[in-house]
């Protein structure tokens, strides 16, 4: 459930995003995930696939960087790190 | 970077603000609304389960959240079992709550060490509270990673079980792999005794509610997978007789719908309510713990609920290690299941607190209908009950402080939208 609030959420920064730089897609989407984060990649993924359907993101590629480090000052976070767009 | 495309660093740190949004109306010195808006995903899952076969509802259903997968399992297993007519044999109840009991243990720690804690120790999270107070960190993340080896183990893996199947389990574990588990546990079960002492030492805010709550309870356990609906009013009912007690409304400021009884009156699910309704079903160790932190037969002041929980991971250690030691293996790790198209219901309860399924299937095994009832979507109209309550005298204090108190009070209920450290989005109108 949380997953799906997350996604929504970054979707709309992703969206954001490509409005300002006039971009006609997102290609690909990279993010990083805190140690304690609570989801797995391969989770986020599925989640995020499904998220985009129809959105300006459908399609991209993602690229997830999961970090072990739970001392890490943003180990509860998930960071968009970056888009590709066309 | 392919041809014509462009590379964009953002670095947003997502799920800051979540989807919980709060919106204060207050007219001279008079809070005349609050309204809390949670995103409620559950709708988007029963529209994609129409047509699925109906033996796929608990793999499907797992999907919607990676914190409470297991309750969804059970969730969806015991309605299909309704439905069709069966009763899981003795051992392959016994391996559910176990599987319930990580899952408990794995929710709770995290929200008692991840998110309600650094709220009542003046911190922003646990990262800052680790700096100074190291070993209270490493064993809350020793404690949840505890949970994780029992879901692991029954699960077939950490965070999203793959192991369970209608009628049980596609493969029961060995006894000497339940075994290995039992040293930690040992170990868990004494820190989670420290953790109940630990939290009930904290400073709550003076303010208790008189609250209905609802709860499963079973004739001779503490409620995790089974039971009849009963309430602190005087309710009891089969789990089929949820939708004639408990009936979703849809409110216009929230995408999600919100459940009230047919009278109209607001419920309390989660920890406090089966604490209330199943103090006599305690463990052992877990009555001790609860006499020791000054718990009475009930609690009402929704803060102590981080007490409660504390005590609930008491009561799932001691199980699991009940249950691991009275583990032999078994021959028939799962039940067959024949189809029998009709209705079938079920409710188990979720870390926070009783969730509820409800199917319709055909002859052909399709599910035409399906009702999921997450008890974050109950507890809205409790949870705007309390602030309104809880806000009401404070309404002087600077915008910043009532977002704090607010994100505590909405924790209290531990919703899925927790998951950041400061999620709410504070609107607040004054007149
Ligand atoms: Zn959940």
């Amino acid at each position: 459930m949380h997953e799906h609030s997350l996604i929504a959420n970054l979707l709309s920064k992703i969206e954001a995003v490509a409005q300002q730089e006039r971009a006609e897609q997102v290609v690909g989407v990279r993010v990083w995930l805190g140690a304690l984060s609570h989801i797995s990649a391969e989770h986020f993924r599925e989640h995020f696939v499904a998220g985009c359907r129809g959105s300006v993101a459908d399609g991209a590629w993602l690229e997830v960087e999961h970090s072990d480090d739970s001392d890490h000052p943003q180990a509860q976070d998930i960071l968009l790190r970056g888009i590709e767009v066309r | 970077m392919s041809e014509g495309t462009r590379t964009i660093e953002v670095n947003y740190l997502a799920r800051v603000e979540g989807e919980g949004a709060l919106h204060l109306r207050i007219e001279q010195d008079r809070l005349v609304a609050a309204q809390l808006r949670i995103f409620e995903p559950p709708r988007f899952f029963e529209a994609l389960l129409r047509g699925r076969d109906f033996r796929e509802a608990p793999d499907i259903t797992a999907r919607i959240c990676g914190i409470c997968p297991v309750a969804y399992l059970m969730s969806a297993c015991a309605a299909m079992e309704d439905l069709c007519g069966v009763e899981v044999s003795a051992p392959i109840a016994d391996l559910r709550r176990l599987l319930y009991c990580g899952e408990w243990i794995e929710s709770h720690v995290l929200h008692i060490f991840m998110l309600h804690l650094p709220d009542f120790m003046g911190y922003p999270d646990a990262v800052r509270i680790a700096r100074d107070h190291p070993e209270l960190v490493r064993m809350g993340l020793r404690l949840k990673k505890a949970g994780n080896a029992i879901v692991a183990l029954l699960g077939g893996r950490e965070i999203h079980p793959i192991n369970v199947r209608l009628g049980g389990f596609y493969r029961a574990p060995k006894r000497a792999d339940l075994l290995a588990l039992r040293a930690e546990l040992e170990w868990a079960l004494g820190a989670a005794e420290q953790t109940v002492a630990r939290v009930s030492a904290l400073a709550f805010p003076d303010f208790e509610r008189d609250y209905e709550f609802v709860a499963l309870r079973h004739p001779e356990h503490y409620p995790m997978n089974t039971g009849r609906l009963v309430s602190s009013r005087g309710v009891d009912l089969p789990v089929t007789g949820y939708d004639d007690y408990l009936q979703e409304h849809h409110e216009v400021h929230s995408t999600a719908l919100q459940s009230r009884t047919a009278s109209g009156g607001v419920v309390h699910l989660g920890p406090l309510a089966r604490y209330a309704l199943n103090r006599d079903r305690l463990t052992p160790r877990a009555r001790a713990a609860a006499d020791a932190a000054g718990l009475g037969a009930q609690v009402c002041n929704p803060f102590r609920s981080i007490v409660v929980r504390a005590v609930e991971v008491v009561l799932a250690f001691e199980e699991a290690l009940r249950l691991v030691d009275a583990y032999r293996e078994f021959d028939l790790p799962a039940l067959p299941v024949e189809l029998r198209p009709g209705v079938g219901y079920g409710a188990t309860e979720a870390p926070r607190g009783t969730l509820y399924h409800r199917y319709t299937v055909d002859q052909d095994g399709l599910i035409t209908d399906a009702k999921i009832v997450a008890p974050t979507a109950v507890n809205q109209a409790v949870i705007e009950a309390d602030l309104r309550h809880y806000l009401e005298p404070n309404l002087h204090l600077p915008d910043d402080t009532l977002r704090g108190v607010c994100e505590t009070a909405i924790r209290n209920y531990d919703p899925c939208i927790s998951c950041s450290a400061h999620f709410l989005k504070l609107d607040v109108e004054r007149d």
